[in-house]
């Protein structure tokens, strides 16, 4: 299931998160990991100097800084290099998405590890409050190939392994791929699967009629039932709740009500211009529990092997 | 008849300590070195407390927590975080207290008092 991980990182505390998991995935499930830092080039063009992660300042590029960062990273992930992970380290330059995607392709990885932002991480946390994912994560989400889990909060990291599993449903195309993941995911590591899916009342103006709620909860177990549940035929560990509310507030409480320890979902309900994030994934990543993994194709998805 | 404490913590020398400040204090103690075996000392020792700590080799605490809240003769046992990671409060909301290390030894056993007196 996951045999290459790629674990995407600024080497920034923001990253500790999930790089307790990715480390943990490694050892957990005997994973070749792959610990990738991208010194970002500060400008579109072409450039001698990049900005430091730690220090913000600009610096000269040349090998032996390279060589230093890479050192750098060893001595940040010391602790779980000792974990046992089959692990390389390596730092490149370039356009942090681009690189990412790149290494993702080159090693035709399982799954991207990766924290949701490195805004507002260090110091100045309080004047960026984290409401939105990092753009370096927007654009490795939208593009890859390979699913992407994020871990966002400190407490979405001390689960150790996927045993409870809530899949996101939301119709969409994106989402079936996601629901085949979790599926697969659920089957190979012996998990419980939790179909879930929350009819949106929020958007509505003015208020709503308590049996066009039940009505919409009544189509939408339907849909489950044939869009999902008959998908997962033979696999018994699989149930499914619709609740009603604002879509990214109640994944999030049934997550916790669950105590699951993986939430899976499409990477948005529909095709936008700019192929953001969708705002109901955007804040699920960044508020969970526990990871959440965004799948926005079928190719690392679909049984192949 | 003392009431008893589960200690469930990977670092032997954290277990000693507690177990110090515990059977000090009056209570029984008892312990597993893994959220794996936990469920086993559970069933056998039935502790009025446990102290948990997260990151553990085999099973971390959040499972342990998930399998103990899922078997209804146990779910009611209080449960107190110790932990050394950053954030551990947010990690079982429904534990009672949660404890950074190092933690204050007054505090913890203020808590533990108030809980199982």
């Amino acid at each position: 299931m996951f045999k290459k991980i790629l674990f995407a990182t600024s080497g920034s505390p923001c990253c500790d998160a999930a790089a307790r998991v990715a480390f943990d995935m490694a050892v957990r499930y005997n994973a070749e990991l792959f610990v990738f830092h991208v010194l970002g080039v500060p400008s579109r063009g072409f450039s001698h100097v990049v900005v430091d992660v730690r220090t913000g300042e600009k610096v000269e590029l040349d090998a032996d800084y390279i060589a230093w960062v890479q050192e750098e990273l060893k001595n940040t992930y010391e602790r779980q290099l000792r974990s046992g992970a089959r692990c390389t380290i390596e730092a490149v330059v370039g356009l942090p998405h681009r690189e990412i995607l790149r290494k993702a392709r080159q090693e035709d990885v399982d799954i991207i590890v990766m924290g949701a932002s490195t805004t507002g991480c260090e110091g100045d946390s309080e004047a960026y409050p984290k409401h939105f994912a990092g753009s370096t994560l927007q654009q490795v989400a939208k593009a890859s190939k390979a699913p992407v889990l994020v871990v966002n909060r400190p407490a979405a990291s001390f689960w150790g392994g996927f045993s409870t599993i809530v899949f996101g449903a939301d119709f969409s195309r994106a989402s079936e791929y996601a629901f085949q993941f979790a599926l697969k995911t659920a089957r190979e590591l012996g998990a419980k699967l939790y179909v879930f899916h929350a009819v949106d009342i929020e958007s509505q103006h003015g208020l709503i009629s308590q049996q066009e709620i039940d009505d919409r909860m009544l189509e939408a177990r339907d849909r489950i039932r044939r869009k999902y549940l008959l998908q997962a035929k033979g696999y018994k560990d699989v149930s499914a709740d619709v609740w009603e509310g604002i879509p990214y507030v109640e994944i999030v409480k049934y997550a916790r009500e669950r105590q699951a320890d993986l939430i899976v979902m499409a990477h948005h309900s529909r095709v936008t211009s700019d192929g953001a994030l969708g705002r109901t994934l955007e804040q699920v990543l960044l508020r969970a529990s526990c990871p959440v993994v965004s799948v926005n194709r079928p190719d690392k998805v679909v049984d192949n092997d | 008849m003392a009431k008893k404490i589960l200690i469930i913590d990977d670092d032997p020398n954290i277990v000693t300590y507690l177990e110090d400040i515990f059977q000090d204090n009056g209570y029984a103690t008892c312990k597993a070195t893994d959220g794996a075996d936990a469920m086993d000392v559970v069933r056998s020792e039935r502790p009025d407390l446990i102290t948990l700590d997260l990151e553990m080799p085999k099973e971390w605490g959040p499972r342990f927590y998930r399998a103990l809240t899922q078997d209804e003769e146990f779910s009611h046992i209080p449960v107190i975080v110790i932990s050394g990671l950053a954030g551990n409060k947010y990690a079982i909301p429904k534990a009672v207290a949660s404890f950074t290390k190092p933690f204050d030894r007054d505090e913890l056993l203020k808590v533990v008092k108030e809980t199982i007196g």
